[in-house]
């Protein structure tokens, strides 16, 4: 067939009003204009019966009595648990993101030995074989403060014939080592706010960091009445809702407990302790006001305002935070005004050959670890110290990656809090011993299993699983399982005997002495739960809640005030590196006049090297500047009183 | 234009003597509507390489934080300085600034309870509004919502999720008012006269210390009925006539003068030093 010359006009001719006529082409244009800009993931929500599920988290220190909420049994929240005493309905915001990091790709799915994929009979093999072969040369690292978790990973110890349970640096421990150790008493201290009419918090950044916070802030909010003071080198955000802040340095804070003791002596209190006339010459002596400030830099007339309100309050306390000796100091103190720190009793054991709670806490991992075969629990001392961890085989249980797994040889996954049983006894800090129990509210999805049930599997405990456990130590507590389950917390509001309590005085005045480093600024270590803790990253939601005090772009942020920033010749939005303990940070300055002049403020948890995006990469380590210090004569270690020297670059 | 009255005001009192500026309520907005991590690299970007990274949670300026955290100092210098935190969610005013100015209305205020809605499947993303708002209470969408693989299980049912191009902001969580109001129903209650507490917004829920109080301003079994009067109570930029339904309380003088943007004194206090978002 032909095609003639007139004909192809034609059809050209028609083709091109036909197309001008058809809608097809502009609607195809459309489409493309739309579809091109389009999302390529459409997000699907999912409908079914919305429930809300009592459990606890451990994503903080102390741990959150949360419930979350699930839709056709998919989680997708975490609210608070007004059931529960240590919640009152509020959480803290890692908890409250806890759903976002079970789902989070960064959780870890399987076992891994060196990188590669085992099954979990080879791991119990390989660790069964590495444990026979070290004997007691085993060691644990525990980053849980508050769980029966403990109890399996110290009885698997005892039967190794090992006693070196760690666990990560924390208040309690300070607190249990003056306590149980310097000051011979039994227990847990423990400080009612909610009912106290005078709280000093020294230096514990309590509406923040320190302690059970979510407690703490139920118990300042209801507390209407109370004057809450705050004394430390930052103006924490405990100190911007309280009445007052006193600027202490942080080496100085048990001589200016001492320094508010003696004028608390000197108005007549006295305990019926042992040592209470060698403690009274040593505070009479040793640490009179005018010392004090000299040693110090607080005035003599603000320690006497401070005793002024603490002896005509009804019930108050006094709330310690940084060293032993601080924390010695302060119970001294709160000894000689009877008011509201209390003294809580230890549940019993559900494992009757493990390790009680001070026992565990007896090992002072600042002095270093070092053991055949070591099992990290849920903690990350290869992103806080480690240089002190040194270890033949190393086996890290976690649910995320961390710096510790990454440097561990073989990682085992565990459920996320919501996916196991798990438990919460008496966090320190809290006013009455509590015990909460956590269910699965929500099923793994990936090949994990509870480090205590593989710990059962290793060594005889007398318990085929952590169920078991949970059920001996509910029995031993003394509660009901169906009500803890239910959410409530078991309270036990006995306490336990002082009798006997000595107030330390051969140790404290020496101890109490302000020890500083030889560099150019002090150095204050600060934590913010959202921007992550010793052993939990940020979160991801929480990255938009970090202030430009602690992150700019990838860059961490330290604070200083004007003063101190002329003295080192700095201005905002300069960059600096800091150098001390055993290593070096880069910084951004920013000038915040709530730090005490000569000090640096430097938030801790930041610049992970392993991790999410989230947190790998944003900011710095300030713990690599930290100094270890020997508190020699408290017999433990310290990072207060860390220095260091900082140079613009 | 006049300020919208209803016979249902819902309103929020925030105590700042009370906030420690955790930023659990963040978080919690954060889960509560739908609002996806900040993520650098895009899964579906099969041109990465050739593009931009797209923005993280470092950049204030594209963060979509309904609810923002703000530091306040009170500019002294040590050992005078004061600090302060002020949650700041969109201020619902009884006289909009952002309403009279959408070309689509997407935005109005029209309901009993006086939300200021925001509808996105109008919004053109002009960002008149945000312009117009003085809060800065609105956001715009830059990105597309990508949760990291499997994040995108764990979603809020009550709240659709947003493409970019859109402006968003915080509605007193409104899908916890419907269920309250069918709750009531269910209930055989008044879904008009809720009872104090029926209907909550996530923050106010989640924070710790109890600073934000939430309820019926016109209800005077409400606790903010009262509070929002109380000596201490004031609400920002009060004097630009918008009427906030965000009142705030502090013993502390200067707080509230910060909250009036005062400068009687000519100094140069009368902005937040610092902010989150």
């Amino acid at each position: 067939m032909s095609v003639a010359r007139r004909a192809f006009i034609q059809m050209s001719v028609g083709a091109t009003v036909g197309i001008l006529f058809t809608p097809t082409v502009w609607t195809a244009l459309d489409d493309v204009s739309i579809w091109t800009q389009n999302w390529p993931w459409i997000p699907k929500l999912t409908y079914g019966e919305a429930k809300s599920l009592p459990t606890v988290s451990k994503m903080c220190e102390s741990g959150c009595a949360v419930k979350v909420r699930t839709v056709a049994g998919q989680a997708f929240g975490t609210e608070g648990n007004t059931d529960n005493l240590l919640s009152g309905g509020g959480i803290c915001p890692l908890c409250a993101n806890g759903v976002q990091v079970m789902n989070s790709p960064s959780r870890i799915k399987a076992p891994m030995l060196n990188g590669k994929e085992i099954s979990w009979d080879d791991a119990k093999a390989l660790v069964s074989e590495k444990l026979a072969a070290a004997g007691s040369n085993v060691a644990v690292i525990s980053g849980d403060q508050t769980g029966t978790v403990n109890e399996v990973f110290s009885g698997l110890l005892v039967n190794q014939g090992s006693d070196a349970f760690y666990s990560m640096p924390s208040d309690l421990q300070k607190a249990d080592k003056a306590w149980t150790d310097l000051m011979g008493g039994s227990g847990q201290i423990g400080y009612d706010m909610e009912n106290a009419d005078v709280v000093l918090l020294a230096g514990a950044d309590a509406l923040e960091s320190w302690g059970p916070t979510v407690a703490n802030k139920k118990a300042f909010a209801s507390n209407e009445n109370g004057t809450f003071i705050f004394a430390g080198p930052v103006q924490t955000r405990t100190a911007s809702v309280t009445s007052k802040w006193v600027p202490v340095p942080a080496e100085g804070m048990a001589a200016f407990v001492l320094g508010i003791t003696y004028y608390v002596l000197q108005a007549g209190k006295s305990v019926p302790a042992a040592d209470f006339d060698q403690f009274k010459a040593m505070v009479m002596r040793g640490y009179t006001p005018a010392k004090v400030e000299a040693a110090t830099g607080v005035k003599a007339d603000v320690m006497a305002e401070i005793a002024k309100q603490l002896l005509s309050a009804d019930s108050p306390v006094v709330v310690p935070g940084g060293s032993v000796a601080a924390n010695t100091a302060a119970f001294a103190l709160n000894l000689l005004l009877g008011g509201a720190m209390k003294v809580l009793p230890e549940f019993g054991k559900a494992v009757e050959t493990a390790m009680t709670r001070s026992e565990m806490l007896k090992q002072d991992i600042l002095k270093g670890v070092s053991a055949d075969v070591l099992l990290v629990y849920e903690a990350n001392p290869f992103y806080v110290l480690p240089e002190k961890i040194k270890a033949g085989f190393t086996v890290a249980f976690d649910s995320v990656n961390t710096e510790t797994t990454a440097a561990a040889d073989l990682v085992l996954p565990t459920p996320h809090s919501y996916e196991r049983y798990d438990d919460l006894a008496s966090p320190y800090g809290v006013a009455v011993a509590t015990y909460s129990l956590g269910t699965p509210v929500s099923k793994p999805t990936l090949n994990v299993m509870n480090a205590a049930d593989f710990v059962l599997g290793l060594t005889d405990l007398g318990f085929e699983s952590f169920q078991e456990v949970l059920e001996a130590k509910v029995a031993a507590v003394g509660a009901d399982i169906d009500e803890l389950a239910e959410g409530s917390a078991y309270v036990l509001e006995e306490s336990a005997d002082v009798s006997g309590v000595t107030l330390a005085a051969n140790v404290l005045g020496k101890a109490a002495i302000p020890v500083k480093g030889n560099g150019a600024v002090a150095l204050a270590p600060y934590t913010l739960l959202n921007v992550g803790t010793a052993n939990q990253a940020t979160t991801p939601n929480a990255p938009s809640t970090i202030s430009n005090n602690q992150l700019i772009g990838d860059n961490l942020v330290v604070m200083m005030a004007s003063v101190t920033a002329k003295k080192l010749g700095v201005d905002v939005g300069s960059k600096v590196k800091l150098s001390g303990g055993n290593g070096e940070c880069e910084a951004l300055v920013q000038v915040f006049e709530g730090v005490l002049p000569g000090v640096v403020a430097a938030p801790l948890g930041m610049g992970h090297t392993v991790g999410d995006e989230f947190s790998k990469g944003k900011g710095d380590n300030v713990y690599k500047i930290l100094t270890v210090s020997s508190e020699a004569a408290a017999g433990a270690s310290t990072w207060a009183g860390s220095t260091v020297n900082v140079a613009k670059i | 234009m006049q300020v919208k009255e209803f016979k249902i005001k819902w309103g929020m009192v925030i105590d700042i003597d009370k906030c420690t500026g955790c930023g659990a309520c963040m978080v919690g907005c954060q889960v509560e509507n739908n609002i996806a991590p900040m993520t650098k690299k895009d899964p579906y970007n099969y041109v990465q390489a050739l593009t931009w990274d797209r923005d993280d949670a470092a950049n204030k300026l594209k963060v979509l934080t309904w609810l923002t955290v703000y530091e306040l100092s009170n500019g002294a210098a040590f050992p005078n300085h004061e600090t302060a935190y002020l949650p700041r969610p969109c201020m619902q005013c009884g006289n909009p600034a952002c309403v009279p100015v959408c070309p689509v209305v997407a935005t109005e205020k029209n309901e009993e309870g006086g939300i200021v809605s925001q509808i996105y499947p109008r919004c053109i993303g002009c960002r008149y509004c945000m312009a117009a708002c003085p809060y800065h209470a609105r956001y715009f969408n830059w990105w597309d919502p990508i949760w990291p693989e499997g994040m995108d299980k764990g979603l809020s049912p009550s709240v659709s999720v947003r493409p970019r191009g859109v402006v968003e902001k915080c509605n007193f969580c409104h899908s916890r008012y419907l269920d309250a109001k069918n709750k009531a129903r269910q209930d055989g209650g008044d879904p008009m006269n809720l009872p104090d507490g029926a209907y909550n917004t996530a923050c106010a829920d989640i924070c710790p210390t109890k600073a934000i109080t939430f309820g019926d301003l016109n209800n005077p079994e409400h606790k903010v009925h009262e509070l929002a009067k109380s000596k201490n109570a004031f609400r920002l930029l009060e004097k630009l006539g918008l009427a906030p339904q965000v009142y705030y309380m502090s013993e502390r003088e200067w707080v509230r003068k910060q909250g009036d943007n005062y400068n009687a004194d000519g100094g140069d206090h009368g902005a937040p030093s610092n902010s989150h978002g």
